[in-house]
This record gives C-alpha cells, sequence and structure tokens, in this order.
C-alpha cells in the first residue's frame, strides 16, 4: 500500500480476526447449534413409557424445538436431552398420557455441561491466577 | 444509611460533598435506573402522550410509563406505534396537537424515524424523545454507542447527554423547559447510555411535585391543530422561501442558548444543583491536557483522573452536556487553555476527516480559529458498548501528557483495544 | 469488594433472583457500605427458564467499575433453581474462600458433585436452604426487569430466604440489617436461621 494510505488504517492482529461481514456457517441440517445448548435450560425431563406409547408421534409435531426424535430405527420416542429445555407440550399433546415429566435432578447425567456462558478471551485472562 | 454508626455516615457525607453530588439537593432518596428517574420525571412532568414501540434498552422506559397510566398515576394518552417511524409520527401529530408528548428509542430505531425528524423540527413541535443508546447494527449488539443519536444532529432537535440517572432526571425537566419556552420551540434529545445509565441503578433524589410545578409550567402551543380552528401545518414553500424557514429555524436552535443559560441556572438556584449550563469541568483549573467526553463513560472518567493526578499527572475532564447546539465560544475559551485535549469517542463516523469520530470533527471545528491551538487527537473507546476500563483511560492519560510535551501525537485518532495494547 | 452473582431461571424466577441482590444491598446500605445491584444484560432474561445471573457487589468504598458487565470473581454465589448446577459451571471464576448457596431440600453433595474440582477446592462453605419452601409463593413479576422500578415490594419470598441464608453464611451483611431490608422479614430470619452450612 502507498505509504501515504498506511496510516488510515488499523493493523487487527490475527488472533482478533473475525470472519468477514461476520458471516458465519449456518447451524446444520439438523438444527444442531453446538454454541447454544440449550439442555440446561431443563428442570423436568420428559420420559416416555414404552408400554402405553401408541406411536402416534403427536410429541414429535408439538416440540417446538424439534427434540423428540425418533429411535430404535423409528419404532420408538427419544429426546435430544442436549436441546430439550422441559417445556413439557409433548407431556400435554400426548393422548394417552405416555410422557411423565421427571425433574432432571433425579438423573446423573444426561446435560451437556458448560463451563461457562460466552467467555471472552480478556476475561479469561482474568482467571490466570489459579 | 440511617442505621449506619455516626462515624460511617461522617465518611459517607466527607465523600459525597468531595465528589460529583456536590450540592444540596432535598427530596426522596430512591435507586432509580436512567429509565426509572426518566420515568420518574416524565410522570412528574405530567406528560399527555406517549407513543412507544419496543426496543431493548430503551423499553423500560415504556414499561413503566403504561404501568403508571393504568395504576391511575398518570393521565396518559399511551399509544403504540407499528414500528418507530410510525411512533415519530404519533408524537408529531400529538405535539402539533398542543399536547405535552414524549416518545423514545435506541439504535436502529432512532434510525429507521430518521424520515420524521425534520419535519418535526421545523414544524417546532417540543415534544422529547429518551434516547438509550444502542449500537447500530451489524451486529445485533445491545451495547451503548452514540452513533444513533448522534447520527440525527442535523435534524435541528436540541441534543444532549446526561453521565448519571440522577443527570437524566434533571434534564428531563430541564429539555422540556427549554424545548418549550417561547423563544424556542424545538423537540428535544433527552440521551443517557444504553445498559450502563438505563440499566444500573444509582442514587436518584427526586424532588416534590410543588417544586417541579413552579419549575416547569404547563406548556403553551401556539397555533396548535384545532378543529374549531383550523390551521395548516406543513406547508409547501414559495420559492424564494427556504433559505428564510431555514434561517428561522437556525434562529430557533442558536436561540436557544440564553434560554438554556436561563433555566439551568434556574434549576440550580430551585433545586440545590450546580450544573454549569453547558460545559462541565472536572479539575481542571491546574490542568495541562483534558480528556474531552460526553455521556456516561464520564462517571468512569472521573475516577481515573482522580487517580492519575494521585499519580502527579496535571490532567483535568471536560464534558460537554450539550451537542446540538454545540456550545463553540464557551468550548473555544475552555479547551484553548489546555496544551493537549483527547476526544474520547464512543460513535463512529466511517471515512470521517482524520478519521476519527464525530464530537472530534466539532472539536476541531471549534478551536480552528484560535490563535493557540492545543494538540487535538482521538480515543475511540468502548466501541460496541465496551467499559472503558480504567487502565485504558491512563492510557490515554499517558498518550496526551506525551502531547502536551511534544507538541504533536503519533496518530489522529487511537484506537482502544487495538493501539493500546 | 465482595462480588455476589445469583442464578435464577429466566421470567419465573427473574424476580427472585433480583430480590436476593437487592435485599444484601439495601441491608448493606444501610450499614454505610457502598452498593451496587444490577442485572446481567447478556443472558436476554425474557426466555422461560433460561439461566440468569443477578449481581451485587458491596465495597467499604466508592465502586469505580459500575460499568462491567459482570461479576467475573464472585466471592458469593446463590443459585435460585437447582437443576441449573446440572448444566453450567455456576462457581466460575470464584474467589478462594468462597461461598455458595443453593436453594434446595437435597444433601449438598448431592448438588456438590456437578462442581468441577478446580471451583469446588476454592469453596469454603456451601449453604442449602428450602427457600421455596420458605416463601409463601415464587413471585413471577416483570415490572424491575430491563431497567424499570419494581412495582412489587422488595424481598417477599423465595428472594428473602436467599438474601438471609446468604447473610448468615458469608456475613456479608448484619442479621437486623438483611431482616430490615426485606419486605417479608419472616422468610428472611427463616432463611438466615435455617440455612444448612457445610464447612469444606
Amino acid at each position: 500500500m502507498k505509504e501515504r494510505y498506511k496510516k488510515y488504517t488499523i493493523e487487527i492482529p490475527e488472533e482478533m480476526s473475525i470472519p468477514f461481514a461476520g458471516i458465519v456457517e449456518s447451524p446444520k441440517p439438523n438444527g444442531e447449534q453446538p454454541l447454544m445448548l440449550t439442555g440446561g435450560w431443563r428442570i423436568y425431563r420428559p420420559v416416555v413409557d414404552s408400554e402405553k406409547c401408541v406411536m402416534c408421534k403427536s410429541c414429535v409435531l408439538a416440540c417446538p424445538d424439534a427434540t423428540v426424535l425418533l429411535v430404535d430405527g423409528g419404532n420408538k420416542i427419544g429426546f435430544n436431552l442436549d436441546y430439550c429445555k422441559g417445556c413439557g407440550l409433548c407431556t400435554w399433546a400426548c393422548p394417552v398420557n405416555a410422557i411423565d415429566r421427571v425433574p432432571e435432578l433425579d438423573f446423573e447425567d444426561g446435560v451437556p455441561f458448560q463451563d461457562a456462558l460466552f467467555l471472552l478471551p480478556h476475561v479469561e485472562a482474568l482467571y490466570a491466577d489459579d | 444509611m440511617a442505621n449506619a454508626p455516626e462515624d460511617v455516615k461522617l465518611k459517607r457525607q466527607a465523600e459525597e460533598d468531595a465528589g460529583a453530588l456536590a450540592d444540596s439537593r432535598t427530596g426522596t432518596t430512591k435507586f432509580l435506573t436512567g429509565l426509572g428517574a426518566a420515568a420518574h420525571a416524565l410522570k412528574m412532568a405530567d406528560i399527555d402522550v406517549a407513543s412507544s414501540y419496543p426496543i431493548r434498552p430503551y423499553t423500560g422506559l415504556m414499561m413503566m410509563l403504561s404501568m403508571m397510566a393504568a395504576r391511575g398515576e398518570l393521565d396518559l394518552e399511551f399509544v403504540h406505534g407499528e414500528g418507530e417511524h410510525a411512533q415519530l409520527g404519533i408524537a408529531h401529530g400529538a405535539s402539533s396537537a398542543g399536547a405535552r408528548a414524549l416518545t423514545g428509542s435506541s439504535g436502529v430505531g432512532v434510525m429507521y424515524a430518521m424520515e420524521v425528524y425534520s419535519p418535526i423540527s421545523g414544524g417546532r413541535c417540543p415534544l422529547q424523545m429518551v434516547i438509550a443508546d444502542r449500537t447500530l447494527d451489524p451486529p445485533g449488539d445491545f451495547g451503548s454507542e452514540h452513533t444513533d443519536a448522534l447520527s440525527t444532529r442535523d435534524q435541528g432537535w436540541l441534543l444532549g447527554w446526561a453521565h448519571t440517572p440522577q443527570e437524566v432526571f434533571d434534564n428531563t425537566l430541564m429539555f422540556y423547559r427549554i424545548g418549550e419556552d417561547p423563544r424556542v420551540y424545538l423537540p428535544q434529545m433527552n440521551c443517557q447510555d444504553g445498559y450502563f445509565l438505563s440499566h444500573i441503578p444509582m442514587k436518584v433524589v427526586v424532588p416534590t411535585q410543588e417544586e417541579v410545578d413552579a419549575f416547569l409550567p404547563p406548556l403553551q402551543f401556539p397555533d396548535a391543530l384545532d378543529p374549531e380552528n383550523p390551521l395548516g401545518h406543513g406547508p409547501q414553500l414559495f420559492p424564494g422561501q427556504g433559505h428564510i424557514l431555514e434561517a428561522s429555524r437556525v434562529n430557533a436552535m442558536m436561540g436557544a442558548f440564553p434560554v438554556i443559560d436561563e433555566v439551568v441556572n434556574d434549576f440550580n438556584s430551585r433545586f440545590g444543583t450546580s450544573y454549569d449550563p453547558f460545559v462541565e469541568q472536572y479539575k481542571c483549573a491546574d490542568a495541562e491536557y483534558v480528556l474531552f467526553i460526553s455521556g456516561g463513560h464520564a462517571y468512569t472518567a472521573k475516577f481515573a483522573v482522580d487517580h492519575m493526578r494521585e499519580k502527579g499527572m496535571k490532567i483535568g475532564l471536560v464534558r460537554t452536556r450539550w451537542v446540538r447546539p454545540w456550545p463553540t465560544d464557551y468550548l473555544a475559551d475552555i479547551l484553548t487553555k489546555f496544551k493537549a485535549v483527547g476526544v474520547v469517542e464512543t460513535n463512529n463516523s466511517f471515512g470521517a476527516a482524520r478519521q476519527c469520530g464525530i464530537l472530534t470533527l466539532e472539536v476541531a471545528t471549534t478551536l480552528y480559529q484560535a490563535p493557540k491551538k492545543p494538540v487535538l487527537t482521538a480515543f475511540m473507546a468502548g466501541l460496541g458498548g465496551e467499559v472503558i476500563r480504567l487502565d485504558e483511560f491512563y492510557y490515554m492519560g499517558d498518550v496526551l501528557k506525551d502531547a502536551a510535551a511534544k507538541g504533536s501525537t503519533e496518530r489522529t485518532a487511537y484506537w482502544i483495544g487495538f493501539h493500546n495494547v | 469488594m465482595i462480588e455476589i452473582t445469583v442464578w435464577a431461571t429466566g421470567v419465573i424466577q427473574d424476580k427472585e433472583g433480583r430480590d436476593v441482590c437487592l435485599v444484601l444491598t439495601e441491608a448493606a446500605f444501610n450499614e454505610g457500605k457502598f452498593t451496587q445491584a444490577f442485572d446481567n444484560y447478556v443472558d436476554l432474561p425474557d426466555r422461560i427458564n433460561v439461566q440468569v445471573r443477578k449481581y451485587a457487589r458491596i465495597s467499604e468504598s466508592q465502586i469505580e467499575n459500575v460499568f462491567e458487565y459482570e461479576n467475573h470473581r464472585p466471592n458469593i454465589i446463590g443459585v435460585c433453581e437447582a437443576t441449573i448446577m446440572k448444566g453450567i459451571n455456576v462457581c466460575k471464576g470464584i474467589q478462594k474462600n468462597g461461598f455458595l448457596v443453593i436453594n434446595t431440600t437435597k444433601d449438598p453433595e448431592e448438588l456438590l458433585k456437578y462442581v468441577p474440582e478446580k471451583e469446588r477446592k476454592r469453596l469454603k462453605a456451601v449453604g442449602t436452604i428450602d427457600a421455596l419452601g420458605i416463601a409463601p409463593e415464587q413471585l413471577i413479576d416483570y415490572s424491575g426487569s430491563e431497567g424499570a422500578e419494581d412495582v412489587s415490594a422488595i424481598g417477599g419470598g423465595l428472594g428473602a430466604a436467599m438474601a438471609g441464608a446468604i447473610a448468615a453464611i458469608s456475613g456479608v451483611v448484619k442479621k437486623e440489617s438483611v431482616l430490615g431490608a426485606a419486605s417479608n422479614r419472616t422468610a428472611a430470619k427463616r432463611g438466615y436461621d435455617e440455612v444448612k452450612i457445610k464447612q469444606l
């Protein structure tokens, strides 16, 4: 660049660079966005009783987050626990009361653990005294 | 504070006396955010019409006003627009009909209503717009930048910034009185930093209704829209009248100077405050170089100035309360006393002269004809709504100290986050 | 300066979470301290059940970093909904000799197992309190969010009990101060008296 124009622009170091116009990849086709895990919001987990379930799939349709899934070759109802927010719409939609809402703390696992929400680089440095 | 031990109370009082709260106002102490302060002031100003449209961070104000109206605490016509453009249109109509009207917005919302600002100021409607600043898109960032309100600076509105919730309260009342004065009749933008002022509660002393009524008389708008007495508002002009209308609009804006002087001094005498009508000077008496700033970051800057002075740096802070009208002569007198001036810019004007921000352009013009000009530079800080930390102010102080000694700076604009690391 | 971070669920506990901070800062203010109580701005609290944070700062001298968006190095963590601990490291950044107070009827170890070792060893004590049981109700009130002024009383229920518990475990404010600051004095007192403190 001509010398006289160099002072016009700001040097953005490599580690600080962001994509052009802030344009990022779109979420994956199945709707999962690993940066936005919502399983931690869940206070009650939906649990389906396979004996009662008639596979009408009302729950699959009712879920606003598309986290009610057909598993086991399409023969059973399962839940995407990484994202299910525990809203209870599937429970309400089930015509045979096959779904129960069970406190999430009754289960050992099933929630993706996040160390922090949106941790900025300069804040990460604040924990360096450990 | 009532139950605190006596020595603690005295220590607090001494600190308050020495600090920014160096005034003797009386009233009810509340902890309010800038939005809460504005809402209380607007209730006491007995506004007639509010037009709303939600956008974070100013929405809380409309939440409060609608609740006050619903509970019967305020006789308010609360109208919801379908967008900010409609919002301003509604307020325009209300004000033209002689109502004390209020609206507000943030960020891109302020931009969406852009078309209506000039008709309103040209129509001399003295309505108030409470702006809680927000960064303009992209991205969808809620943090504060002043570019939103500053982008409207050419539209003929009175435009000023507060730096504490208390000042938001006071400005709300003062701006109505100034804007509605028969010598002025101009709309006002009452600006505060989004989140920093709008969402953090701080101490606000609220005076009595009687005191407010005595300070702020009801609105008398001449030639208001009235079915009994039809008039034509905003007609087409004949050729040859355009520059006359513009000149009269300039006179309205520049004629605000003596009114601002008078009103702020009246406010001070009634409420025990010590506002300078135009420009606040903090520790400038023996300063060699100053930070020039407008808005909420001045609150942190004052602490930074205190600490830098403890280290022997001869630094001060100049805070302009007004951007329109720009107090040129006052600032020229003040700023030419210093060897260096650093303008803290929480705004952007991409491609502006000297690659600096909007306020620096104004300051540069202010100083243009001074026989002895200080070194002038800009500090682009707090962009994207970032906090300006104390160490960043110290960096600015160091740059200014060098500039005062050398008589020049390396750059016309320093970017905090890039040049100080 | 003491930094307090209170975790709560979005919308449902927005009011109660904020009340914990408001009661503690009101108590501290009445003791002559400098205080700041504010909501996390980034959390977008208008999403039901999202994890939200409410903050309080209590200092002997003027708080200069008033505009700092978050409490990066808290001394005290309050958790109004215990399930939150399963999905997020609520103690992130906690200072040494920190305190953790959880609204739960469970044994503290059942919840501490979700705290990573690094944060766990910085905890001085953990308190558990059945704040929901003490509260007459968990008030859902959005009036005080987004910078607006709360129309309902401060410290009417669960928030008061949590504030009492935090005061008891940490001593950040005196008992009489926190009782006086909450509109539901009984809830605050029960929170103070009934919190089960386990030293670590």
